[in-house]
């Protein structure tokens, strides 16, 4: 994550609350200052760099010698097609995009549930390790991590964050579309459980709210969804039902990349939106990003 | 897949199965012929001609005491010896095999080592590589029994050299009664002085001038007096008549009645009606034929990706000493490993193919609702729910003093016991969901995978509620 500096962030501040003192009226021009959400749809090969695209582009993201971590969900030993994993096909074109920008350093990096050597073996995350500079990385000892404050954080007070990402220039963010059991659908917000050393202690407190004060602490630079395939039942390790879409959400706004992917397809059956799930709400409550989907700016590309 | 230290499966268990006493033994105790082991007739073939070469060049057991021998300066004066030990415990394990019980796990030098490797210095050796790597750590309850009885062993050496191999030891015992008849054996030429360098140096006792003779039964062709000789009158070569073997009549009958005293007991499984926990691991042969055909020898507690497989103490009965179990609050049984089956040298723990394997009902969860903080304290927790890889734990509405909530419910037809729900449960100590050997199954022969239960597993119409962390709109 890159560090804003103090002057940055009172210019920020200051238009911020410029902003406000501003008449509503001025933004009737709907979505244009909303978060924009690049949603690419079609030949799997390409999906990646196109949704980047449509958000700016990977130059906007990465700078020549950055070091750059990637956190896909590799969480369950599952069979890699039932979605219950990230697509490593969607991973291995971000990394080749990564390479592309001259990145000096790409970190692929999950706390894995299950045994981290099958985790990777049925991820078939490998095939996404195309360079040199690329590492693979599971997280699974206690000394890969370091405590962080959780500033203003009701159920969470301190919590155990990879050292990995808080040293990295950047951060994207690759989860897949899947069900889950406890949280409804597990996205962007709720992928960052698997940077964090503790993930039962958030089961043991208010779940939905701890996943949110944990998207205060990390923040990716970019978000981005596959949605090749959603696992839409049965969720997080499946089996369950997938459904193959062929489409990838990106964006910068975590509460609306997750928003906006809870609409696309229908899960355990039925049509939800993002305003419908707890741990989004929360996030959004928290002022962590746009819900509402008619306040996005929706760029869609197919390929 | 891999054992995960890396050695290709074919050579995990080749040693044992060239073991002839683990053949002898547990295929009488089993009533049936232990294929896995049938090599074992090429090292009694070749016993047959060289000797009992196996104890002086092979067995890793008899080189580790060979080690431990070269650092001991000092020793008793008058060294115990009591050579006829290894005869009569191979009779009590055969006797005690033919009336139903094996005790191999106690004296068979291969298993003895396997295991010591396994429970003592494996998780010693995997410690020191995860301060540098990032391998996961291991560790095996009560792994202190194993490293007492291996420091006993190899103690024993203060009283003499090679102490264990000469007296105790049974392989060496059958390897022993074997070379009696072997084609090739050590012999004195014409010309020998009678000095006595080559009686100092032997390390088991097997050059007596007293007698005259080199016993055969106790050579190991270890070739030291040969080196040794001043005169170079000690060859290896050609001797067709067999040694004589020379047992008292009295030990004879002590060894039989104390098998037949001690076999019995080792068959009352009263531990095992009591105990309802011990869950064995995916594939095993019916308890009683398990405690006979397991070795204890600890492979597929070294090669359990979870750790989960951990070594018996006394929850198998006295006699279950060192077999596996499957503690799942360490680790479960992982649906993409049948590794323990693959590696058992003895089929204790039937070869089954991995989509087999899933198939296998090794006990059932229990939810304790009391524990559970999705019952007890209305969280939103399923972290069993979302463990369990066949769906069997399901997560519905139940309304407890007006709260609606999801709660998980086990469905006993497709929980297969494997643990992974009790590892993952996030409440400090005793887990909430628990394995106990409820609808176990164990077979000999034949397929887990039947019909209904691939119907059941297959089933897409589940019943599932929606999850609680939806807000529904009414």
């Amino acid at each position: 994550m890159a560090k804003m500096t103090r002057r940055e962030f009172m210019k920020i501040s200051a238009g911020a609350a410029l902003a406000t003192l501003l008449p509503k009226s001025l933004f009737s021009a709907k979505n244009a200052n909303g978060p924009v959400i690049g949603v690419a749809h079609g030949d799997n090969a390409k999906l990646v760099s196109a949704a980047v695209d449509l958000v700016g582009g990977i130059a906007s993201f990465v700078k020549p010698g950055d070091v750059v971590c990637i956190k896909p969900n590799l969480s369950f030993a599952s069979n890699v097609d039932c979605g219950a994993t990230t697509n490593p096909e969607m991973v291995k074109q971000m990394v080749q995009l990564c390479l592309d920008a001259d990145a000096s350093k790409i970190m692929i990096l999950d706390h894995t549930i299950q045994d981290p050597t099958l985790c990777i073996e049925r991820s078939r995350i490998e095939v996404a390790v195309i360079d040199k500079k690329v590492n693979l990385v599971t997280l699974q000892r206690e000394r890969q991590y370091a405590e962080v404050e959780v500033p203003g954080g009701k159920e969470l007070n301190t919590i155990q964050v990879a050292k990995a990402i808080q040293n990295t220039d950047v951060l994207i963010n690759m989860p897949t579309a899947k069900s889950h059991s406890a949280t409804g659908v597990s996205l962007g917000i709720k992928n960052l459980m698997g940077l964090i050393w503790d993930r039962g202690y958030l089961h043991r407190v208010n779940l939905h709210r701890a996943i949110a004060e944990l998207a205060t602490v990390i923040k990716p630079d970019l978000t981005l969804v596959d949605a090749t395939r959603a696992l839409t039942s049965g969720g997080p390790g499946g089996p369950g039902k997938t459904v193959i879409l062929n489409k990838v959400v990106a964006g910068t706004d975590p509460v609306a990349v997750d928003s906006y992917t809870v609409g696309i397809t229908h899960w355990y059956k039925k049509a939800f939106t993002g305003t419908q799930v707890k741990y989004i709400r929360a996030a959004a409550d928290l002022g962590l990003g746009e819900i509402d989907t008619s306040n996005m700016q929706i760029k869609e590309a197919t390929v | 897949m891999q054992t995960r230290y890396g050695v290709p499966i074919t050579f995990q268990n080749l040693f044992f199965r060239f073991d002839p006493l683990i053949l002898i033994v547990v295929s009488i105790a089993y009533r049936t012929i232990i294929s896995t082991a049938l090599l074992a007739v090429f090292l009694v073939v070749a016993t047959l001609i060289f000797g009992r070469f196996f104890c002086g060049f092979i067995c890793p057991l008899g080189t580790t005491i060979d080690i431990v021998d070269a650092f001991i300066k000092k020793r008793l004066k008058t060294q115990p010896v009591f050579k006829n030990g290894k005869y009569l415990i191979l009779l009590f394990l055969i006797v005690s095999a033919a009336l139903g019980a094996s005790f191999l796990h106690f004296f068979e030098p291969l298993a003895i080592f396997e295991r010591s490797l396994t429970l003592i210095f494996f998780p010693a050796l995997v410690y020191l590589g995860s301060l540098f790597t990032l391998v996961p750590t291991v560790a095996y309850q009560e792994s202190a029994i194993a490293l007492l009885v291996f420091a006993m062993i190899l103690g024993l050496n203060f009283l003499s050299p090679r102490f264990w191999c000469r007296n105790l030891c049974p392989l060496g015992g059958l390897f022993g009664l074997i070379s009696k008849f072997s084609i090739f054996k050590f012999s004195f030429l014409e010309g020998c002085t009678q000095c006595t360098v080559c009686e100092k140096v032997c390390p088991t006792g097997a050059i007596s001038f007293e007698a005259a003779k080199i016993d055969a039964a106790e050579c190991i062709d270890c070739l030291r007096c040969q080196y040794e000789c001043p005169q170079d009158t000690i060859k290896y070569k050609t001797a067709l008549v067999p040694t004589r073997l020379d047992l008292r009549r009295r030990h004879l009958i002590t060894t039989l009645g104390a098998s037949i005293l001690i076999a019995p007991l080792a068959k009352t499984l009263l531990h095992q009606k009591l105990a309802g926990r011990l869950i064995r691991p995916p594939g095993s042969i019916p308890e009683s034929d398990f405690l006979n055909v397991c070795i204890h020898c600890g492979k597929c507690m070294k090669t359990c990706p979870t750790n989960g497989l951990q070594p018996c103490i006394l929850e198998a009965g006295v006699n279950g000493l060192w077999t596996p179990r499957l503690v799942s609050r360490i680790g479960g049984c992982e649906n993409n490993c049948n590794m323990c089956g693959q590696v058992c040298p003895t089929s204790a723990i039937r070869k089954l193919p991995l989509e087999e394997k899933t198939y296998v009902k090794m006990g059932t969860a229990v939810i304790d609702r009391a524990r559970c903080i999705a019952w007890e304290q209305d969280k939103v927790c399923l972290i069993c729910d979302e463990a369990c890889p066949y769906n069997a734990i399901n997560s519905l509405n139940e309304t407890i003093h007006g709260t609606t909530l999801l709660r998980p419910f086990v469905d006993e037809r497709i929980c297969t016991g494997c643990g992974l729900c009790e590892a993952r449960c996030p409440i400090e100590g005793r887990s909430a969901v628990e394995i106990y050997s409820i609808g176990e199954e164990r077979k000999h022969h034949g397929s887990y995978i039947t019909e209904e239960k691939v119907n059941l597993r297959a089933c897409e119409e589940k019943v599932e509620d929606i999850p609680s962390g939806f807000i529904i709109d009414n």
